[in-house]
């Protein structure tokens, strides 16, 4: 379809020409975004609430996108602070420069979001007016490949803070008391560090199992650190109707109190996982940037404030 | 083995199968000189073994034993559970699209059996037909766990979409499995089933509100509530008969409530608490005691006035709140001190409604205080119903204090030192390791 082709034209333009955007989740700096990716991010632009049901609108968009003035286009998105969402879509006949630019900035504003301004969407430091409650992390699960075969039997030999029991695991498992952590480390070279409450911790913690281990005669080395996972909890302070919630979040929802006491949240954007107790404690996980557990509590909080009851 | 070729008399004889089987032929012309022979007997037979039946070009294969024995337990659960005709058949074709699943064709024999009451599950949701997780592990014979992590795997792998049931819907079903009709049992103990269902049902109404359902388990509190249920029905008489009685009486399947006894008791304890703390703003009562042993009389006007007395609760509740902080403020010592006189003087005048757990850990008399370590402004203090995993916090959970570093920090080589064994400690742990072989 057109407009599907038009779609992935705008997202490489975006991608190439600002660096204001900060893509969330899959949506990487890697190239044209596949469909389904498409539709699902721009859906997300133009529904102000972050109605994750909602199908994509595109009847914001003009009847033929025709040919658009590149980079003109490119700029005109960096410029744009604030613009409305047009309905009526401008004629395309106009071979004008300036009304062809002045649709293009149509064109272009119609892709932004209304309400919210073009800051980075990862902030650094959670944005906490509207909660008040900012997740901690408990723990953050990470790899790092050491890049040189280890003999596990040696390293447990000489090792005073590792145990390694080939019938049952086939990794060595070393522990370091600051920061507390525990790190399976493999023959092949590569490493999984857990156990860390934040990701410089975990970074640390890493190093310091790769200095152990070139100290005990391997040449190891630090190559692709990567977190895998971030959990975070916290406690919104009030009991949570359950059964409520799975009535009204179905499809993301799974509340089976046979089986496990929590609701099970699956939410979309971003992609994590939380599990939600009658208590109010919120178990956060799934996340690859601190970001996403902040946003994830974000959205959650006032849909939970919804099942408070008094 | 043949040398020479009987056709042209040269020696030039090899050896050359022609689709397996055995052939000598004369290299010079080409004909065959001896074959290889089928073979007659077993042991003489070098290659091959029996086809098994899986792989074998029968086109029209009988159903593996296991999937026929599948299919009868199968209908045997839907008959047990009086399911319509056309909930087993499709419970039957799930069944067969399960068991033929690559996920499954290979597990244990009691893996399957647990598939087929999966089915059965899965098929009560999608229509509607209120069946608990509970009821179909003991009619298995397994616990919850299992059968969820089976389930788990069931509705992945064929993608089925899971719908939640709520502990109203099982409920007229339960209700019904208890025997109390007035042909069934004596006179004193006998209940028209809808008498039951309804008084059981405002009973879990009341225990939603107060936060006891989210959360648990519903079989034993179904279990708590059809017992008090009964006994509010006629308490003068029934008072006496404990839990195990009454499903005696009811002639309840054991497997169904023997395993959980124990919650049954816990539900009970935290139901009673909540009727006595309706049961006390009951009027007429003019603030006299209400304990949990004898608030089941009370019980059809708790039900009947439940919502103004749950007004009234949560009303004075908040009074006393507000006049207890009035007097801490007055008064900076009493912070820690008597939260019991307090208590004391208060209970003259209005009604006793403190939380155990608000006396905090001094209070000697409340043994349910001494396990909790709730700090003294938490928000739980202000609401009179909570989920009691709020109110009994075990444990107090103590934050390790967070480290603030860069990841990028010098490692100091003595704290790597302190990860690596001497060498007069690894010729000990091999010395050690040597005689334990030994020993072994």
């Amino acid at each position: 379809m057109d407009v599907e082709a038009s779609l992935e034209n705008y997202f490489d333009q975006t991608i190439a020409g600002s660096s204001d955007y900060i893509f969330e989740g899959d949506l990487g700096l890697q190239g044209p975004a596949p469909r389904l990716q498409d539709s699902s991010f721009l859906s997300s632009l133009t529904s102000q609430e972050k109605d994750l049901t909602e199908d994509l609108d595109l009847s914001f968009l003009p009847d033929e996108l025709g040919t658009q003035d590149e980079p003109s286009q490119a700029e005109n998105l960096s410029r744009n602070e604030d613009s409305g969402i047009y309905t009526d879509c401008p004629p395309r006949e106009s071979t004008e420069a300036d009304t062809d630019t002045s649709n293009s900035a149509q064109n272009a504003s119609q892709f932004n979001l209304p309400m919210t301004p073009m800051t980075p969407m990862t902030p650094m430091t959670p944005v906490a007016e509207s909660s008040g409650i900012i997740p901690q992390l408990q723990n953050i699960v990470s790899t790092v490949n050491l890049a040189c075969p280890l003999n596990l039997k040696s390293i447990a030999l000489q090792a005073r803070n590792a145990e390694y029991n080939p019938k049952r695991f086939a990794a060595v498992i070393m522990r370091i008391r600051e920061p507390r952590t525990t790190a399976l480390i493999f023959s092949s070279g590569k490493m999984v560090c857990t156990g860390a409450k934040s990701e410089e911790q975990s970074r640390l913690a890493a190093r310091k199992y790769a200095r152990v281990v070139q100290k005990l005669g391997f040449p190891a080395k630090f190559l692709d650190f990567k977190i895998q996972n971030m959990v975070g909890s916290c406690d919104v302070c009030f009991p949570i109707r359950l059964e409520g919630l799975v009535l009204t979040h179905q499809q993301f929802s799974s509340y089976e109190p046979e089986l496990f006491p929590g609701l099970i949240y699956r939410m979309v954007k971003p992609r994590i996982v939380l599990l939600i107790f009658v208590s109010g404690k919120v178990v956060l996980t799934g996340a690859k940037e601190r970001s996403e557990i902040y946003e994830a509590f974000e959205n959650i909080y006032p849909i939970l404030k919804g099942f408070r009851k008094q | 083995m043949p040398s020479s070729c009987p056709e042209c008399g040269s020696s030039n004889v090899v050896e050359d199968d022609l689709y397996s089987q055995r052939q000598w032929v004369c290299v010079d012309c080409g004909s065959v000189v001896s074959e290889g022979h089928l073979t007659t007997t077993v042991s003489d037979e070098t290659q091959g073994r029996a086809v098994p039946y899986h792989a074998s070009t029968e086109v029209l294969k009988k159903p593996c034993r296991n999937l026929i024995a599948g299919f009868s337990r199968v209908r045997a659960l839907c008959r047990i559970l009086r399911l319509s005709s056309d909930m087993e058949s499709a419970v039957v074709s799930l069944f067969e699209r399960a068991y033929n699943h690559p996920n499954f064709i290979f597990v244990t024999l009691t893996k399957k059996e647990i598939l087929g009451g999966c089915c059965v599950l899965s098929v009560c949701r999608q229509c509607n037909w209120p069946v608990a997780m509970g009821t179909i592990g003991y009619l298995l014979g397994v616990d919850n766990a299992t059968l969820g992590t089976v389930y788990r795997e069931f509705t992945k792998a064929l993608n089925i979409e899971i719908s939640t049931i709520g502990i109203m819907d099982m409920l007229e079903s339960f209700c019904y499995d208890f025997k109390l009709g007035p042909q069934q049992v004596e006179e004193v103990f006998a209940e028209p089933p809808q008498r039951l269902v309804d008084r059981t049902s405002a009973l879990i109404e009341l225990a939603a509100d107060a936060w006891i359902v989210t959360g648990r388990q519903p079989l034993p509190l179904l279990f708590a509530a059809v017992y008090l249920a009964w006994q509010s029905l006629n308490p003068t008489v029934r008072m006496k008969y404990t839990f195990v009685k009454f499903c005696k009486i009811g002639k309840a399947p054991e497997q169904s409530w023997h395993r959980s006894r124990d919650s049954v008791v816990k539900r009970l304890k935290e139901l009673r608490d909540v009727l006595c703390k309706l049961g006390r703003e009951l009027p007429w009562l003019r603030g006299g005691t209400v304990e949990p042993n004898t608030v089941v009389p009370l019980v059809d006007d708790i039900l009947k006035n439940h919502r103004a007395l749950l007004l009234r609760a949560v009303r004075n509740y908040e009074q006393q709140l507000q006049n207890e902080s009035q007097t801490a403020q007055t008064t900076e010592c009493d912070n820690e001190l008597s939260d019991s006189n307090r208590s004391e003087s208060h209970s003259s005048t209005t009604p006793e409604l403190m939380d155990p757990d608000q006396a905090g850990c001094e209070n000697p008399a409340d043994k349910q205080a001494t396990d909790c370590q709730l700090p003294p402004d938490h928000w739980s203090k202000r609401h009179l119903f909570l989920p009691p995993c709020v109110k009994n916090r075990k444990r107090q959970r103590v934050d390790a204090p967070q480290l603030e570093v860069t990841g990028d920090e010098e490692i100091s080589d003595s704290e790597i030192e302190s990860y690596i064994r001497s060498q007069d400690e690894i010729e000990m742990y091999l010395k050690v390791q040597k005689e334990l072989k030994k020993m072994a």
